[in-house]
């Protein structure tokens, strides 16, 4: 049995200290301004566009995108830049379809859109069950990611990593809300620029700033391994490239964590700016990925690849360490240990926003709605809230050590955005743009989308029989993402569902819901603190 | 512009999504939004398949190692970052104009309303003395 702390990186434990150190300080500071539901889910809608773009770029850039894709360039060369593409083309389609009209039509979570005019309880159910499955797959991909991460780079045993990790998110949401999770993740989109823009300065320096000199250093590097600079090296199969390009670029407008953020500005004006700043941040860092992937190819090489270990996650903490002067040297371990903490910041961001999206679909949706029927009181919706981010929290500790490292987290980050993309993003759009869509529909919709998307994962190559297996279920099924079957399927079930059943009554409301969607009239304002008189003029009864 | 919350108002929704301010409003957002959409899908969706079904032309090098991947790549970079910023522009200049003029047009109404509400009311005492 190893030791607890075996060969702990004394740096790195002291900029963990003073990431943690700041972080729970603001959450102190937040903790006094959390009064209301408001202030719990939507940080007294005070945020404003530019603040939110950069809490947007924090909440979405997981170290799956940042250590993830790094070392799928570093493995695979060009196929590793497709997910950096698709992430960020996503927020066209969130920008275009969904920001500002759910902005104008919500107050806390997705479900609040769905039900705007479809049957309340059955629609907040359906959204929760999307909301949950997102957030349970994203969560348990990220504490596991967490958990090897920070035993890799700073020498803290995995399960303690993964206790950490789990109770500092919660003390944010718990204590802090929506608020604290904010300025959490503002912090840490700041962190991940300047490493992602420091990275890149050293590694262009070396190559003479010169582009072109990086891909050839790359190319030369490639030592009969999969990189390539040609894409195909990833997925050998066209269809499955596809597939996983639909899946992105549509799973965004579906992940409730980021939808949620667009609730915390004060009104669609914001809403809409904050995605500006947000792919501005987004696109800056996905360009950076180029250097820290190819760099590390470029410097490490295929004799590095073991050294990078699983998915090459390392490969960006190893890339740091080189240019700081290799290992052993103050400046390679000061490097590393910068890298891990903004890594543990960035696990730390995202990982608040996906408990805080959980708690608000099981508090809001289910107990305060669902359950109460909108009989409870502010300070009830709250409570349940805290107890359910703590009992969402240790269930995804619980899992995350349980299953330890082999859980296979792209598999489950994979399903997270199918789940969001087949189940999630259909409904929603189809509630806020198709006048007949019913209940039924949405029902269906999102039962088939996320069965579907599960299903389809669990039969895949990659999964059935075993872990990393090469089998499958079905001869003629052979994707490893689940999406261009998925998503059509899931928009099919909307529209069956809708067309096979007799309900017809919601038309009137989604008059309502329309132009509420367009204008922003009878919007959710935020609190008297800030009465600009374009919002207090918005404030028109919320119902007919 | 202060309209008191209550449940003694209605809106008509239905005449407010008629009015030619709504009207106008949804349809210079769709004449933007949906080619928006359709060309960014387009482009991106296209650069994925070239990706799966045409590796050998992805990675014909332009200039030295420079591929023709990574330059439709880096296009993807710009469109997004233009369309974003052009869709906003249009948004504060064209689209926000026509919000408040149908918002006020539902004003109207609220007022309406309120006036009636309180010559009915006025009315009522008259009618008790």
């Amino acid at each position: 049995m190893t030791p607890v702390f075996a060969e702990v990186n004394v740096e790195a434990v002291v900029i963990f200290g003073l990431v943690v150190a700041i972080t729970l300080g603001i959450t102190y500071w937040a903790s006094k301004r959390v009064r209301s539901a408001t202030d719990c889910w939507a940080a007294g809608r005070g945020i404003s566009g530019p603040q939110n773009g950069f809490a947007i770029a924090g909440d979405y850039m997981s170290a799956a995108s940042f250590l993830g894709i790094a070392g799928l360039i570093f493995l695979y060369g060009f196929d590793g830049f497709l997910y950096s593409v698709g992430f960020l083309v996503a927020f066209l389609t969130v920008l275009f379809l969904l920001a500002e009209r759910m902005r104008n039509a919500g107050k806390f979570t997705i479900a609040d859109v769905l039900s705007f005019r479809l049957r309340e309880r059955p629609a907040r159910v359906a959204a929760a069950t999307g909301t949950l499955a997102v957030a349970a797959f994203y969560l348990i991909a990220q504490m596991v990611g967490a958990g090897a991460l920070i035993q890799a780079l700073v020498g803290i045993d995995y399960n303690l990593a993964i206790l950490l990790t789990g109770v500092f998110m919660l003390v944010y949401v718990v204590f802090g809300g929506m608020i604290a999770t904010t300025w959490v993740q503002i912090i840490k989109a700041v962190m991940l620029m300047a490493g992602a823009i420091g990275l890149s300065i050293l590694v262009m320096n070396r190559v003479g700033w010169n582009p072109v000199e990086l891909f050839n250093r790359a190319e030369a590097q490639a030592g009969g391994g999969s990189f390539s600079l040609a894409p195909g090296a990833l997925y050998t199969n066209p269809v499955d490239t596809v597939s996983l390009g639909l899946a992105l670029v549509l799973g965004t407008a579906g992940l409730p964590h980021i939808l949620m953020r667009f609730f915390t500005v004060p009104d669609a004006k914001a809403a809409r700016s904050s995605v500006l700043w947000a792919v501005i941040l987004i696109g800056a860092f996905y360009i950076m990925t180029t250097a820290l992937g190819f760099g590390a190819r470029a410097f490490l090489g295929e004799a590095g690849v073991e050294a990078a270990g699983a998915g090459a996650n390392l490969a960006a903490p190893n890339l740091a360490q080189f240019l700081g002067g290799g290992a052993g040297t103050f400046g390679g371990d000061a490097l590393l240990a910068i890298i891990a903490a903004i890594a543990f910041a960035t696990i730390l961001a995202v990982v608040a926003g996906l408990v805080i999206s959980a708690s608000g679909a099981v508090a809001h949706d289910l107990w305060s709605n669902v359950v109460r029927k909108g009989a409870d009181s502010e300070h009830e919706e709250v409570l349940v809230a805290r107890i359910a981010a703590v009992a969402i929290g240790a269930i995804s500790i619980a899992i995350a050590i349980g299953g330890g490292k082999d859980l296979n987290v792209s598999f489950m980050v994979g399903l997270a955005f199918a789940v969001a993309a087949s189940a999630n993003f259909p409904a929603l759009v189809l509630a806020l743009g198709w006048r007949r869509f019913n209940t039924v529909g949405a029902v269906t919709g999102v039962a088939v989308g996320t069965f579907s998307s599960i299903f389809l994962v669990l039969i895949s190559p990659k999964v059935w029989p075993g872990p990393d297996s090469e089998g499958g279920l079905l001869p003629f099924y052979d994707l490893a993402n689940p999406g261009i079957v998925s998503i059509p399927l899931g928009f099919l079930a909307c529209w069956a569902g809708t067309m096979l059943s007799r309900e017809h009554g919601n038309e009137r409301s989604f008059h309502e819901l329309y132009v509420r969607s367009e204008t922003g009239l009878g919007a959710e304002a935020a609190p008297a603190a800030s009465p600009g008189p374009q919002r207090a003029g918005t404030r028109v009864p919320t119902s007919a | 512009m202060a309209v008191p919350a209550g449940g003694q108002v209605r809106i008509d929704w239905e005449a407010v999504e008629r009015a030619p301010e709504f009207q106008e409003l949804v349809r210079r957002r769709r004449r933007f939004v949906a080619p928006a959409t359709a060309f960014f899908l387009v482009w991106y969706l296209g650069f994925i398949v070239l990706a799966g079904y045409a590796p050998g032309f992805m990675g014909e090098s332009i200039y030295e190692g420079f591929t023709v991947g990574y330059l439709i790549a880096l296009t993807q970079f710009v469109m997004v970052w233009w369309l974003a910023a052009w869709y906003i522009r249009r948004s504060d200049r064209e689209l926000d104009p026509l919000r408040a003029a149908a918002a006020a047009q539902a004003q109207r109404d609220v007022d309406r309303q309120r006036a009636d509400h309180a010559a009915r009311f006025s009315a009522g005492e008259e009618a008790g003395r």
